[in-house]
C-alpha cells in the first residue's frame, strides 16, 4: 500500500505531468467560464492533445480540465445570469439574485469552496467503493456485463430532462452507430456501404466532437450574442465561507452523497446531481420561502454536489468501461488509446496508476481554491471576448484536433456529420447524451449480448438464472418500465381527487 | 429546424426497418446459432418501435418547455434576430466549412485554409472586418504552432509553409 502510494507520487510528480495539469486547469477554467461551451465539450477538444503525453499527463489533463470547468460554469451563472455549463444551470438565478443584493463574492466563493469539497468528497468516494466493487467484479460474466451495460443505458434515458421514448430512440441510434464496421462477431463489414473509411467503424471522439462543439457553434449562428459583463470589483471572495461550512454542514454532506451516488449511476452526470441535489435543499430546508431570492443554502448543496458526481463518475467506468457521465465516456476513450484498460484487474495490475488518479483528483481539487479565485477576478475580461472570435478558434480545434485522432481527413467529416446529427437531434427534443453513450458503449453490449447468447445456445432464460445477473436484469427492466408506471400514476390521480371533489 | 415529431418518428420506424433488414441479410457465422446479424436486428426493430411510439405522441407529455429566462431590469433586450428566409441556413455553415476544410487543406494548405474558415465564421457571428481580419491573420498560426509544431500532427503545407 505504501510503496503503491509512493510509486503514484513518482508518477505524478513530472515536469510533464505538473505543466499538462496546471495548463488543463487554466484551459478548463476559461473554457468553463464561457456561456455555451460546456465542461464535456472542453473535455473533448483536449482529447487529441493528449494522443501526445504520457499516460499519467493526459489522465491528468482530463482530471484538471473537467473538475474546473464545472466549477467555473458558476462565474457567468452568478455575474449574468447564464450558466456556463449546463451543471451550473440549475442554480445560476439563485446566485444572480445574490449578486444583485450586493453578495457576488459570497455566491462565487461559495461555487469555488463547495466544488473543491464536493471534488474531494467524490474522490474519496472512488478511493473507498471501487476496490470491494472491483472484487466482486471479478467474478462477472458475460451475462452480467450485459445487465449491467443495459442498466447503464437505460439510466441515461431516465435522467434525460426529456421524453423517455425519445430517449429511447437516442440510444438505439447510438448502438447503431456502433454497428458500423467490422469489429463485429462475424468480422464481416457491417454497414459500411463499401466506403473504406467505414471499415474501422465510426470513432467515439469525433463523434463526441461532433455532437458537443460543433453542433454548439451552429446554434451560435442563430442565437443572439449574451449581453457583457459589467465590471465591477470583488472584495474578499472566501470571507464567510467557513462559517457558512459550519452553518450548512448538513446541507453540504448531503450534496456530496446525492452528488456521489448520482455520478456513480451510468448515465447521469454532474447537471443531473446540481437538479437533484438543489431541489432537494429547497424541500428539506428549514426556510424554504427563502429560496430564489438570493438565500445561499441551496448553492451550498447543489455546488457540493455537482463536484462530487465528476469524480464518483470515474467508478463505474474505471470498474466495467460504462461511463458515468458523458465526461467519464471521454475519459474511457483516453484510458483505452493509453493501455490502462478499465476492468476490475486494473486496481490489482495497475494499482500505481489508481492512486496516481486519485492524488490527482485531490490536487486539482486543492488547486481549484487559488485558480478558481483568480479567474474570477479575471472573468470580466475574459468574457469581454465576443462569440466572433471564440467560435472560429473552437472550429479549428474541431477541424485539427478530428484530423490528429487518426491523421485522416475521414474524422473531419465524422465531426461535420455528427454536428448536423446532434443539431438536429437536440432541436427536436432527441437527448444527445443518449446517443453518445450508446456509440461508446455499443461494442461492450454486442459483445457481452452475442457471447451470452451463444454460451447459452441461444436461449434467454440463463440471463436470468444467476443470481447478480437477475437482481440486475430487474434494476434494468425496472428503468425501462419506470416512465410507464409515472404516465399511469398521472392518469390515476387526478381521476382520484375529481372523485374525491364529487364525494 | 423543429420538426413534427410525426416526421421524425417516421424517419426513425424507416431506419429502424432498414437496419433490421440489412442486419438480417448479413452472413451468420457458420456452426453458431448467432453472429453480426442479431445484433442489428434487435436493435433496429427496437429503433422502429421508438420511432412508432414518437409518431403517436406516446412519451410527449415528459417533455420539458425550455424555460425562457425573462428580461431583467438593468439588462437591454437584444434585438431580434433578422428573420429571412435563408437566415436558418446559417446553421449549417460550420459543418459546411468542415467539409471545405476536407476538401481544400491538401491543396491550399492548413495556413490558407483556416484562415478562411475563421475569417467566415467570425463574420457571420456579426464581427467587423477590422476584427476578423487579424484573428484570421493570427489564429491559424497559434493553432500550428501548438498542434503542429508541438504535437506534431502532420498538418498539409500546401501553398504556404509555416517558418518553423
Amino acid at each position: 500500500m505504501l510503496k503503491t502510494l509512493v510509486e503514484a507520487f513518482a508518477l505524478i510528480s513530472t515536469w510533464e505531468v505538473i505543466i499538462a495539469m496546471f495548463a488543463a486547469s487554466v484551459y478548463g477554467l476559461v473554457i468553463g467560464s464561457l456561456p455555451g461551451l460546456s465542461a464535456t465539450m472542453a473535455t473533448a477538444l483536449l482529447v487529441p492533445v493528449t494522443f501526445y503525453l504520457s499516460p499519467i499527463a493526459a489522465i491528468a489533463t482530463i482530471v484538471a480540465a473537467s473538475s474546473m470547468a464545472i466549477f467555473s460554469g458558476d462565474i457567468p451563472g452568478a455575474l449574468l445570469r447564464i450558466p456556463g455549463t449546463p451543471a451550473s444551470a440549475a442554480y445560476a438565478d439563485e446566485a444572480y439574485a445574490m449578486t444583485r443584493k450586493g453578495q457576488a463574492e459570497l455566491a462565487l466563493g461559495a461555487g469555488v469552496w463547495f466544488s473543491a469539497v464536493g471534488g474531494i468528497a467524490g474522490v474519496l468516494s472512488l478511493m473507498i467503493l471501487a476496490p470491494p466493487l472491483a472484487e466482486i467484479a471479478l467474478s462477472f460474466s458475460t451475462f452480467e456485463y450485459f445487465w449491467l451495460a443495459l442498466l447503464g443505458l437505460m439510466c441515461a434515458t431516465l435522467v434525460a430532462r426529456s421524453s423517455p421514448v425519445k430517449a429511447i430512440a437516442g440510444m438505439f441510434l447510438g448502438l447503431l452507430v456502433s454497428c458500423i464496421g467490422i469489429e463485429n462477431p462475424g468480422g464481416v463489414p457491417r454497414f459500411t456501404f463499401g466506403i473504406t473509411d467505414l471499415f474501422g467503424g465510426i470513432e467515439p471522439i469525433p463523434a463526441l466532437v461532433g455532437v458537443f462543439a460543433v453542433a454548439q457553434v451552429m446554434r451560435a449562428m442563430l442565437t443572439p450574442e449574451p449581453p457583457p459583463l459589467p465590471r465591477r470589483k470583488f472584495g474578499s471572495i472566501m470571507a464567510g465561507q467557513w462559517k457558512l461550512t459550519k452553518q450548512y454542514h448538513w446541507q453540504m454532506t448531503r450534496g456530496n452523497i446525492v452528488g456521489i451516488i448520482i455520478g456513480v449511476l451510468p448515465g447521469a452526470g454532474a447537471d443531473m446531481a446540481a437538479w437533484v441535489s438543489y431541489a432537494m435543499s429547497k424541500r428539506f430546508s428549514k426556510e424554504p420561502e427563502k429560496f430564489g431570492t438570493g438565500h445561499v443554502e441551496g448553492l451550498v448543496e447543489a455546488g457540493a454536489s455537482n463536484n462530487a458526481s465528476i469524480a464518483s463518475g470515474w467508478v463505474p467506468s474505471l470498474l466495467f468501461g460504462i461511463p458515468g457521465d458523458t465526461i467519464a465516456a471521454i475519459a474511457i476513450g483516453v484510458l483505452y488509446m493509453k493501455g490502462l484498460n478499465p476492468g476490475p484487474t486494473l486496481f490489482t495490475e495497475k494499482a500505481s496508476s489508481m492512486y496516481a488518479i486519485y492524488l490527482m483528483f485531490i490536487i486539482a481539487n486543492i488547486l481549484m481554491i487559488p485558480l478558481g479565485i483568480a479567474m474570477i477576478r479575471v472573468a470580466a475580461y475574459i468574457l469581454l471576448a465576443p462569440r466572433s472570435t471564440v467560435m472560429p478558434i473552437i472550429m479549428l480545434c474541431c477541424a485539427v484536433g478530428s484530423f490528429a485522432i487518426g491523421n485522416n481527413m475521414f474524422g473531419v467529416v465524422t465531426v461535420a456529420a455528427f454536428g448536423v446529427i446532434g443539431y438536429v437531434m437536440e432541436a427536436n427534443g432527441y437527448p444527445v447524451a443518449a446517443m453518445v453513450l450508446g456509440i461508446v458503449m455499443g461494442t461492450m453490449v454486442e459483445q457481452a449480448f452475442v457471447t451470452s447468447l451463444i454460451k447459452s445456445d441461444g436461449s434467454i432464460l440463463p440471463f436470468f438464472e444467476r443470481p447478480v445477473s437477475a437482481i440486475l436484469a430487474a434494476m434494468a427492466i425496472g428503468a425501462l418500465l419506470w416512465p410507464v408506471m409515472v404516465w399511469v400514476w398521472r392518469k390515476v390521480k387526478p381521476v382520484q381527487t375529481a372523485a374525491a371533489t364529487i364525494r | 429546424m423543429r420538426l413534427p415529431d410525426s416526421v421524425t418518428g417516421s424517419f426513425l420506424v424507416v431506419l429502424g426497418a432498414a437496419a433490421a433488414y440489412g442486419g438480417w441479410l448479413l452472413p451468420p457465422v457458420p456452426g453458431q446459432p448467432v453472429g453480426p446479424n442479431v445484433f442489428p436486428l434487435v436493435i433496429g426493430i427496437g429503433l422502429a418501435l421508438c420511432g412508432l411510439a414518437i409518431v403517436f405522441g406516446i412519451g410527449h407529455s415528459f417533455e420539458e418547455q425550455e424555460e425562457l429566462i425573462p428580461i431583467e431590469d438593468g439588462q437591454v433586450a437584444a434585438a431580434p434576430p433578422p428573420q429571412g428566409k435563408l437566415y436558418g441556413l446559417r446553421a449549417l455553415l460550420p459543418p459546411a466549412l468542415l467539409l471545405f476544410y476536407v476538401v481544400a487543406a491538401d491543396r491550399l494548405g492548413f495556413i490558407i485554409t483556416a484562415a478562411i474558415m475563421v475569417y467566415v465564421t467570425s463574420t457571420t457571428l456579426g464581427a467587423k472586418w477590422k476584427l476578423a481580419l487579424p484573428l484570421a491573420a493570427l489564429s491559424p498560426f497559434a493553432i500550428h504552432l501548438i498542434f503542429g509544431k508541438l504535437l506534431r500532427v502532420p498538418l498539409p503545407a500546401g501553398l504556404l509553409p509555416t517558418p518553423w
